[in-house]
Parts: C-alpha cells; sequence; structure tokens
C-alpha cells in the first residue's frame, strides 16, 4: 500500500507542474485561434511548404496537424482527398509530415517540463519531417496527382 | 491588435483541465505501476535486459521503460514513468526527443493509413528517425 501511493503522489506531484503550464498555454492557443493566427501562420509557411510539392489545401492540414495534433491534420487531409482538393501524392507527403511532426506544442510542453531542452524536442522533429516529405514528393512514384484511380483508391 | 475576452479566457482553460485530467488518467497510474514495479524487482530484471541495447542509445536499462510505454500506449504514460524513474537530465533528453518522433503507434499508425499513407511504410520511417536521432544524441550529449 506505502508503494502505491508513493507513485500516487509522484505522479499527482508531476500532474501538477503539467497544469501550471498547459492551462494558460491552452487560454494562449485560445486567442490565438480565435484571431486568426492560425491562417497568419498558414500564409507564412507557403513557400517552404511549396518546395515539398504542398499547395495551400495540403498545407493547411500541416499547420492544423503540427498545432493540434495528427488526428485533426488527418481529419482534414482525408475530407481533402475525398473532394479532390488534394491528390494522392500530395496526401502522401502531407501524412509523411504529420506522422513525424504534430501536437508539437503539447508533446513539447510536456516534455519540457520534465527537463529536456525545447530546442532538442522541435529543431529535428522538424527538420526531419521536411526532410522525409521531402524524400517521398522527389521519389515516390505510381502516385500521379492527376491519377483518378488512385484518388478513388485513398477514397 | 490581438481581441481577448472572457469567454476565450473560459473556453481556453476548460480546455486546459480537460487536458490536464486525460494526462492524469494515464500519468498517475503508470507512475503508480512503476512504483510497483520497482519495490517488486521487477523493474530491475527489465533494466538488466535491455541495458546492453539501450547503451547503443546513452541510456541506462531503465529507461527502456519509458520507450515501451511511450511506443506502444503514449506520452503520457512515458511521462509517467519518468516521473517515477530516477533518469539524469541527459537520458529525459534522449527519451523524449526519440518518443517525439515515435508514439502512440496502436493509435497513430491507423490514423496514418486512413489518412492516405500505408502502416507498414509510416512505422519504420518513424522507428528509424526514432532509433537514429537517439544514436545521434547518445553520441553527442555530454
Amino acid at each position: 500500500m506505502n508503494i502505491l501511493w508513493e507513485g500516487f503522489v509522484q505522479g499527482l506531484r508531476g500532474l501538477w507542474t503539467v497544469a501550471l503550464i498547459v492551462i494558460p498555454l491552452m487560454i494562449v492557443l485560445e486567442i490565438g485561434e480565435r484571431n486568426g493566427l492560425l491562417q497568419k501562420l498558414n500564409r507564412l509557411m507557403a513557400r517552404p511548404f511549396k518546395v515539398i510539392g504542398l499547395g495551400e489545401e495540403g498545407a493547411f492540414p500541416v499547420v492544423v496537424a503540427v498545432v493540434f495534433g495528427i488526428t485533426y491534420g488527418s481529419g482534414l487531409i482525408i475530407n481533402h482527398v475525398r473532394t479532390g482538393k488534394v491528390g494522392p501524392k500530395e496526401a502522401r507527403v502531407v501524412g509523411t509530415f504529420i506522422a513525424i511532426a504534430h501536437a508539437l506544442i503539447e508533446d513539447t510542453i510536456l516534455f519540457w517540463v520534465l527537463g529536456a531542452p525545447i530546442l532538442l524536442l522541435v529543431v529535428p522533429r522538424v527538420l526531419l519531417a521536411y526532410i522525409m516529405s521531402y524524400i517521398v514528393y522527389r521519389f515516390s512514384s505510381g502516385l500521379n496527382s492527376s491519377d483518378r484511380d488512385n484518388l478513388q483508391a485513398v477514397d | 491588435m490581438l481581441e481577448v475576452n472572457r469567454e476565450m479566457v473560459w473556453k481556453g482553460t476548460k480546455t486546459g483541465l480537460h487536458t490536464t485530467w486525460e494526462l492524469g488518467k494515464v500519468v498517475v497510474p503508470t507512475a503508480m505501476l512503476v512504483a510497483v514495479f520497482r519495490a517488486s524487482g521487477l523493474l530491475d530484471s527489465i533494466t538488466a535486459l535491455f541495458a546492453p541495447y539501450m547503451g547503443y542509445l546513452g541510456l541506462s536499462g531503465e529507461a527502456a521503460i519509458v520507450l515501451f510505454s511511450g511506443y506502444f500506449v503514449n506520452l503520457y504514460a512515458a511521462a509517467g514513468s519518468i516521473m517515477a524513474l530516477n533518469l539524469t537530465i541527459k537520458e529525459i533528453t534522449i527519451c523524449s526527443v526519440m518518443l517525439g518522433f515515435c508514439h502512440s503507434l496502436l493509435v497513430e499508425l491507423p490514423i496514418s493509413q486512413k489518412a492516405g499513407s500505408p502502416l507498414g511504410y509510416i512505422f519504420i520511417i518513424r522507428l528509424a528517425c526514432s532509433l537514429a536521432v537517439g544514436w545521434l544524441l547518445g553520441v553527442v550529449l555530454p
């Protein structure tokens, strides 16, 4: 019983540290979102995303995934493929990017609170996501964005 | 100028509380489980078993618990394990960066697949990034 209690207190203490950061952060995110900062971020990222073959429709799911998480970003990209706004190749590039780099704010804060340096948590993840997506964009074959069959296969 | 009102602050607070609650549901039981592992001697066995492999990543054997709970459960479970173990800052850093690339695989791989990227391909990319960066940090970090 003593052991369980010890673990309980350790967990609770850690949780308290995280809560002190997560709650103010969520308020800041909410204010940012309501003031259209997501759209501004998206415009800012237009040029670097163009290099890995993403247009405006493909880039937005990435921005959403990076800020809010893979579930939201994937939901958007599924919807975009279904409605024909992005092709299967672009979806693959987006999928690669967001599989590696998503929920960057939440994940980073969590481990930063536990003692890891912020830069090491963010930079390698974004960098490798970008490099891997570029490789997929340049070298993936058989996924032509104008290929209707593939589009339906994904749907 | 940024527009701020009471409703935004309230909504953000609610989201934060919700996140903390979701976090707590995993973090606290994980920390308790790891405490039991330690007291029962299971932690020592796991540590001994994985110590040779974890050495390549600049980690002690215990850190295997953190990596496994992160890879297969989620980052909250990994955080709970970190809280219950006595890892150095270097080890916490390496585990954290590794887990950033690769985590919650049972949940996230199917999500990737639904979004049009094959499961095996995403799995290999994420695990390779995680191990490569872990190895690099193990070498580079003081």
